[in-house]
């Protein structure tokens, strides 16, 4: 994975597919290209000013979690690890679209993520 | 469903024949054979392939080494898949045995995760039971179960072991007799041409009215294309 050293403004500008995401949301589910995810920090991970994000469904696990690294500035060397339901670690590619069709609540997907292992 | 034990046994004990042949791009000291290896359908690539891994070694030398990884026809294999579902994925229409090529070299890091380690396998085999259990269960019985009771799951399946992986299993596979059947059926469907991996929806296994689904009803509602008007079968 290609990690370079990115203002978090920057990182906004170059992922269209990662916005802050509406408070309203209307429309059926699967019509929408983009679903709301809730980030929250678990253990000693910094906590995302900006928690609530509309991601693309065909977003990748992976990619969500340098997008959050890049974010909170993590060190290169630093892992981010990403749960669902505060039990299981998705694949790395696997697409948040699904993760939030089986997994989501009240209209979103609440993601916990941590710089160690929580629920391995 | 856990006494259908015949059954049990012939999905565990699937085997794929395999033929093993070292990328002519890789730099070798003499020429190397090809290796022949039964492939068990449940279970990893990257945890069954130490001998291969071994016997081209023999072969190579260590500066030309890297992370073994695997390939068919020109697609890299997802290690991270079960190999029955990459064998009927890639080569189910093939004569056996299964000719996959082995690299050592340029690992196509945007087509498939790195292995480091069993642990990596055992840690991804979990989630996908976690996952799984978090669908038929709400999670509660794999996070009512002890460590050890998940060591012996990863265990039964690392060794090969069918009654000790069940011993563990048929409590992920029971479910309240009054319910009918899990909460949601946990399925993933792939697909030879398509641009999304595979298609994972919630499913319950009893309708409203409190009929029993078929894999058939499953198919009609989230992949009707795999179903003919005739009623048969699309290969697909």
């Amino acid at each position: 994975m290609s990690d370079n050293a990115e203002s978090p403004t920057e990182t906004q500008k170059d992922d269209p597919s990662i916005q802050h995401a509406a408070t309203e949301q209307t429309g059926a589910s699967d019509e929408k290209k983009k679903i709301d995810v809730l980030l929250k920090a678990v253990g000693d991970a910094p906590i995302m000013k900006t928690k609530k994000w509309s991601v693309e469904r065909g977003r990748t696990v992976q990619s969500l979690a340098q997008f959050i690294s890049r974010f909170l500035k993590l060190e290169a060397s630093e892992q981010l690890f990403i749960y669902v339901n505060q039990s299981f670690a998705p694949s790395p590619d696997q697409e948040v679209g699904v993760l939030f069709e089986c997994f989501g609540s009240d209209g979103k997907l609440v993601l916990h993520y941590c710089k160690s292992q929580a629920w391995g | 469903m856990a006494d259908d034990k015949d059954v049990l046994r012939d999905v565990w004990f699937g085997r794929i024949p395999a033929c093993f042949t070292l990328s002519p791009e890789e730099t070798t000291e003499r020429e190397a054979e090809p290796y022949y290896l039964l492939l068990p359908r449940v279970s990893y690539l990257t945890l069954v392939t130490d001998k291969v891994k071994k016997h081209f070694l023999r072969v190579m030398k260590a500066e030309d080494v890297e992370e073994m990884w695997l390939e068919y026809e020109g697609t890299p294999l997802k290690w991270h898949y079960p190999i029955g579902v990459l064998f009927d994925l890639h080569a189910s229409n093939t004569a056996l045995p299964w000719n996959v090529t082995v690299h050592f070299k340029n690992f196509p890091e945007d087509d498939l995760l790195h292995c480091a380690s069993n642990s990596v396998i055992e840690a991804h085999f979990m989630s996908c039971i976690k996952e799984a259990d978090a669908l038929k269960h709400k999670g509660q019985v794999i996070n009512d179960m002890q460590k050890k009771d998940h060591k012996q799951l990863w265990m039964g399946l690392q060794n090969d072991k069918f009654d000790q992986f069940w011993a563990m299993n048929r409590k992920l596979m029971e479910y309240p007799t009054e319910e009918g059947g899990f909460r949601y059926i946990p399925f993933r469907i792939y697909q030879t041409m398509s641009d999304r991996p595979f298609i994972q929806k919630l499913f319950r296994p009893v309708s409203p009215e409190g009929h029993t689904l078929t894999l058939g009803d499953l198919l009609k509602e989230l992949f009707p294309a795999a179903i003919c008007a005739e009623g048969g079968w699309h290969q697909r």
